[in-house]
């Protein structure tokens, strides 16, 4: 699989226009002719750059040599754990009620990102904002209070890297994202090979990933919520952890629950071929935690990962413990298992064993995973 | 425009032959001027317009070519001289009127037609020649050969239509209309005589004064007559004539613009003494006559015209039907391929088919430099292609339509119309619009697009219009669009001007031609009165037209009406300095690097911007911007910078 | 001062430029002074459409004998006003010949095309060296240049004028020139006559 630089044209054939775009954002924003617009990546124009543009560089659905990207975030190889290079795996939760009211979970992620816009780490985050009716988009916040309107997931796919992309290439505010695993993907590849002529990618100081099964299509899923809800009263959503198999809707005094089969078509069909439950690239990692309601489950990945964790302790702002070991290893089991289908799904599709169309990794691994 | 009304009879004036025509028709004693602009001919009516107060005369901008006719008709019903002026597509518009018209006759005020015609379709959608309408139609046709009788046979004509009863054409071309020369001017007319509808026919005849057509075959009966006595006139005018020799070896039948390119031709040979030149300046019907007299003179014969070989094929049609011509002479033009049957001539053209007739050469220049000036200009000179004006609204606006089609992802199909934005067929408007005919058609077109939703079409359409081309032909196209439920979003080009043709006042604007203050019909109001969805948006504010583009697109329904509304650039440039002044931070742009690619000077295309090759950077050249900023708004990097003025 | 003749008979001028330089003010002025001094006179113009950034031409004949076509033939230049390099490149090709004179405002216009990327715009200082070959006599004239130092690029039409007329290539003076270009420029007649003269001083130093 060669790393042969290629362009716009290639970006359409072998991702957009095959399926495969994830919509995270990673190549638009930074040029004029590819726009994000209701749930589908629009080419405004032709652009003549077709042996080299960064489009096709940094998306997370062409070429990645896992082990590269892994030596130069982690210095170590990849694929060695099957939930990703992980220091140290916990659970938490919020101390401020503030902030778990409005969270998913046990707002860890809200708190460690107020913490640092606090410290002065960051001065600005990249998130996913909801509108009043609920529908996502891609917000860069400055205070507290804008990190806190962010809370509590979508599950529609938001291409928050587009905000990012849009910052003026002079500024040098120090950020921080929040993000899906395949944006991490697409941040890790930037880190790897520095954009130009766009914000410094170096401005980037912290990433948390989220744990992701799969994404919601945002221009089909919300038209289904909007056919079938008010969603100005809608507060938050829910998929809890299986055996449950229900996707819910919360308002300020009801809950409506959609059957999961009812919602699984409207699945990005990308999602079948990604291999990264735990967003393995990020600083740190944060998702439920099956059975033990109100507490994430983290990952701390780097040491900026866990300089931050300790910090969040040492304050007093978060509520650390133990994650049970059957916990634990459930978390590898399904990680592993995504891999295994995506695999799969990615083999079934190209018709070649040897050809993982935009993974790199060794045979070996490959074999291993499968097995 | 000259001032037409110089009280100087004897004196050489420089006019234009738009000028001269309407100068015939001031000292002919017109009292009533109708038209709508169309390139070659709006001179006629707007020099009329510019002196019509100071002369006690009436000259309006029609809504269209149609009613423009049937108003001069109507003037010339009450006893006064009109006069109606359109190019060649005005013809095809007035064309029904003209078949009934010819029928009713005319009333005590003669009625003259000039019809501007566009060989090469300089500045037209399509190339015609009119003169067969007045074969078709049974009307005398004149056509002057320079600027002088583009002024005398104008004001004759007046006369002669006045006496006949019928209308009488003149048809003249855009290198007569548009170009400049010597006309001495005659004396200016008395007071106009009150204008009066005869109640009665005349003292004999107790029945109530009628125009019209019927009952036809004998009105076309004296139709024929009418034409016989137009023949008998034109077989003594003046302006048909012979130059040259007794026994020329080549004999040149010609008329109007030709008359002057085939002495040019003649000259530039030296041949003044072998070729001779029979011009005929009335040509029908043909004074048959006059031309049997030339006829016998050459054993070779040029027919020299454009566009059509319509004086060719009637004089054919005379050699037919003579005893024979002995020796019968070889005819030479268009049917032979010696002139071409399509586009303009020139004097070169002339030249060289007198050449191979003749069997001549012919050097104008050394050949070595002739040579060397070819190659070098081949080689050096790059395209000049015709784009918008710095700062034109229109740029904007297909800026707009463009991004939303995109981003509304469905192939949007836009139909185009007459205009300035015509040029949205190609790069100036980057290659928006599809479609292109004649006035009004792109809502025409759409209309049919816009039912095709049982066939599985799901894409959206747009017609572009201007706002003259609005009021000209459109509103029917748009009712029929309501009322058939066709989906389709009318998007009407408001920059406050007939700007194509010389930014002509027209029903939006508030003015007459005559530079009179009058109602504004308003085309929103105008268009809501009808049952649409009407948006007023500022092309200059790109996102916010692009988002409500997008919104009418994602909209159901029946047709809907978008009108970008800004002032034409040229017409805001007259009464206003630079809003902005416009420059490039060269450390900002990235010029051809990945984040840019040299969107504003390769695709925005507004030639206020320029790429400087040796920076790799883009510039603003500050002779040609207009500081409209728009550019601003485009460029990714935001290295455009605008200080307001 | 005796009335200078025509040095043949038609005079043959093209005035080229691109759509709203100013070709017709040029044309329209020098034709009424000859008109005014009882010669015929000819202008032949591309507008309409091709004003839109298009390349526009004047092609005026000038005669004491007779009334001409609108168009010059090709080869039968004597005199190129040209008002951007590449126009003026353009008209020799076609109606250049050994003997024409030439004037030349050496300030480029570039089209879309060449901004565009599909075209070439040509270097500067060759095209001027091409035209020079190409010409029997050759004025630059820094139009643009010096009308911008007055305050408008708009003055490079009356300064070029006022080189036409100082060239001597023209059977026509100051004194007849003066009043019809008042006329023609309504507004700012001072800076242009100011203008005018400058043209005028260009050429004779």
């Amino acid at each position: 699989m060669a790393t042969e630089s290629k362009g716009c044209k290639e970006l359409f054939n072998e991702v957009i226009d095959a399926g495969l775009c994830t919509l995270c954002g990673a190549c638009t924003g930074s040029c004029p002719y590819l726009v994000y617009y209701k749930g589908r990546i629009a080419l405004l124009d032709n652009c003549t750059r077709m042996d080299e543009a960064q489009c096709y560089d940094y998306c997370p659905r062409t070429y990645i040599d896992m082990n590269a990207i892994s030596q130069k975030i982690f210095g170590a190889q990849y694929g060695d754990s099957e939930i990703g290079n992980a220091e140290e795996v916990l659970i938490a939760r919020s101390t401020d009620t503030s902030i778990t009211e409005k969270a998913q979970y046990g707002g860890v992620v809200t708190t460690l990102l107020s913490l640092a816009l606090d410290e002065g780490l960051i001065e600005g985050a990249l998130l996913t904002k909801t509108s009043d009716d609920k529908a996502p988009s891609p917000f860069l916040a400055q205070a507290v209070d804008e990190i806190l309107q962010c809370a509590g997931s979508s599950y529609m796919a938001c291409p928050v890297l587009e905000r990012y992309n849009q910052i003026p290439k002079d500024n040098g505010d120090k950020l921080g994202i929040v993000a899906m695993p395949c944006q991490v993907l697409a941040v890790a590849k930037m880190k790897a090979n520095p954009p130009e002529n766009r914000v410094n990618i170096g401005n980037v100081r912290l990433v948390i990933g989220l744990f992701c099964t799969w994404a919601l299509s945002p221009h089909n899923f919300y038209q289904f919520l909007k056919e079938n809800l008010d969603l100005s009263k809608v507060k938050r959503f829910d998929i809890p952890p299986p055996p449950a198999n229900r996707f819910d809707v919360f308002t300020a005094s009801s809950k409506t629950s959609f059957p999961l089969e009812k919602i699984r078509k409207f699945t990005m069909p990308t999602c079948a071929y990604c291999l990264d439950m735990t967003s393995e690239f990020a600083d740190i990692s944060v998702g439920s935690v099956e059975g033990i309601e109100g507490w994430n489950t983290v990952i701390i990945r780097t040491k900026i990962g866990a300089e931050l964790m300790e910090m969040a302790k040492k304050k007093g702002k978060l509520q650390i413990d133990k994650l049970p070991s059957a916990n634990l290893a459930h978390l590898k089991e399904a990680s592993l298992l995504k891999k295994k289908r995506a695999l799969n799904e990615i083999i079934k599709r190209s018709g070649d064993s040897n050809n993982l169309i935009y993974v790199g990794l060794s045979t070996k691994l490959t074999e291993k995973i499968l097995e | 425009m000259a001032n037409i009304e110089i009280d100087a009879p004897g004196t050489s004036q420089l006019f234009i032959g738009n000028e001269a025509i309407a100068r015939g028709a001031l000292e002919a004693g017109i009292g009533f001027a109708a038209a709508y602009p169309g390139t070659p001919s709006s001179e006629i009516l707007g020099s009329l317009a510019q002196i019509a107060k100071k002369m006690g005369i009436y000259a309006e901008w029609s809504i269209n070519e149609k009613v423009a006719m049937e108003a001069a008709a109507g003037a010339s019903y009450a006893g006064v001289r009109a006069l109606a002026a359109m190019k060649q597509n005005g013809i095809n518009v007035v064309s029904d009127f003209l078949a009934n018209l010819v029928m009713s006759g005319t009333g005590k005020g003669g009625l003259v037609l000039v019809s501007c015609d566009d060989p090469s379709a300089i500045s037209s959608s399509n190339e015609q020649d009119t003169r067969p309408i007045a074969k078709w139609l049974d009307i005398p046709l004149v056509e002057p050969g320079d600027f002088q009788e583009a002024k005398d046979m104008t004001k004759w004509l007046f006369d002669l239509a006045e006496e006949l009863g019928t209308l009488c054409m003149l048809r003249s071309v855009t290198r007569i209309a548009h170009a400049r020369g010597n006309v001495k001017l005659g004396e200016l007319p008395g007071k106009q005589h009150k204008a009066y509808f005869d109640q009665i026919h005349d003292l004999k005849n107790v029945m109530p004064t009628k125009f019209m057509p019927m009952p036809s075959s004998l009105r076309h009966f004296f139709l024929h007559m009418k034409l016989d006595k137009a023949r008998d006139k034109f077989e003594l005018s003046p302006f048909n004539r012979y130059v040259g020799p007794d026994k020329p070896d080549l004999l040149i039948i010609t008329c109007g613009s030709c008359w002057l390119y085939s002495q040019d031709a003649v000259k530039a040979l030296d041949l003044e003494d072998k070729v001779g030149i029979l011009k005929l300046g009335t040509l029908w019907p043909l004074p048959e006559k006059f031309i049997n007299k030339h006829l016998g003179k050459s054993q070779k014969i040029l027919f020299v015209e454009e566009i059509d070989p319509f004086l060719e094929r009637s004089v054919m049609e005379i050699v037919a039907n003579l005893p024979s011509l002995s020796p019968h002479p070889t005819f030479y033009g268009k049917r032979s391929g010696h002139i071409n049957a399509y586009g303009e001539l020139n004097p070169n053209m002339v030249i060289k088919a007198i050449s191979t007739v003749l069997e001549l050469t012919y050097q104008p220049r050394d050949v070595v430099y002739g040579n060397k000036a070819e190659a070098v200009a081949k080689s050096n000179v790059p395209e000049r292609s015709m784009t918008f004006c710095a700062g034109c609204p229109h740029r904007a606006t297909f800026w707009a339509i463009r991004n939303a089609i995109k981003l509304d992802g469905r192939d949007g199909v836009v139909t185009g119309d007459i205009g300035c934005y015509s040029m949205a067929l190609g790069p100036a408007g980057f290659f928006q619009v599809r479609t292109m005919h004649c006035m009004g058609a792109g809502a025409g077109v759409a209309n049919g697009l816009g039912k095709l939703g049982q066939f599985g079409f799901d894409q959206p359409v747009l017609a572009v219009v201007g706002d003259s081309t609005f009021y000209h032909a459109t509103i029917p196209a748009l009712i029929n669009g309501i009322y058939n439920q066709s989906k389709f979003i009318l998007v009407i080009l408001d920059n406050s001007a007939t700007a194509m043709t010389g930014f002509q006042p027209h029903p939006g604007t508030g003015m007459t031609a005559m530079g009179e203050p009058t109602k504004v019909i308003s085309m929103e109001a105008l268009c809501r009165s009808l049952g649409a969805r009407v948006e007023v948006c500022d092309p200059f504010d790109l996102e916010s037209t692009t988002a409500t583009l997008l919104e009418m697109m994602a909209e159901g329904g029946g047709a809907k009406v978008a009108i970008m509304r800004r002032q034409c650039e040229l017409v805001r440039a007259k009464k206003e300095k630079l809003p902005y002044k416009v420059h490039v931070d060269a450390e900002k742009c990235i010029g051809e690097a990945c984040g840019c690619d040299r969107l504003c000077t390769r695709i925005f295309l507004c030639p206020g911007l320029i790429w400087d090759k040796k920076t790799g950077k883009s510039k603003v050249d500050e002779v040609i911007c207009n500081g409209c900023g728009v550019c601003v708004d485009v460029c990714p990097q935001g290295a455009i910078i605008k200080e307001a003025t | 001062m005796t009335k200078k003749q025509l040095v043949k008979d038609p005079l043959n001028l093209v005035i080229t430029g691109v759509g709203g330089q100013g070709n017709v003010m040029i044309s329209l002025i020098i034709g009424n002074a000859f008109v005014r001094d009882g010669y015929f006179v000819t202008v032949g113009e591309t507008y309409g459409a091709s004003q839109r950034g298009g390349p526009v031409m004047s092609h005026m004949r000038i005669s004491k004998e007779t009334q001409y076509s609108p168009f010059i033939p090709d080869g039968c230049a004597d005199i190129i006003l040209g008002m951007e390099p590449v126009e003026t490149l353009r008209m020799l090709g076609r109606y250049g010949n050994p003997g024409v004179t030439t004037i030349i405002n050496p300030r480029p216009i570039y089209s879309i095309d060449v901004t565009g990327g599909h075209a070439e715009y040509p270097d500067l200082d060759k095209l001027v060296e091409t035209v020079k070959e190409l010409s029997a006599q050759t004025w630059i004239i820094n139009a643009t240049e010096e009308a911008q130092k007055m305050g408008s690029h708009m003055f490079a039409n009356a300064i070029l004028i006022g080189a036409l007329i100082g060239s001597g290539v023209l059977p026509l003076d100051k004194k007849s020139v003066e009043p019809v270009l008042c006329e023609v420029f309504p507004k700012e007649i001072e800076a242009n006559l100011a203008a005018f003269n400058k043209g005028i001083k260009f050429v004779r130093s």
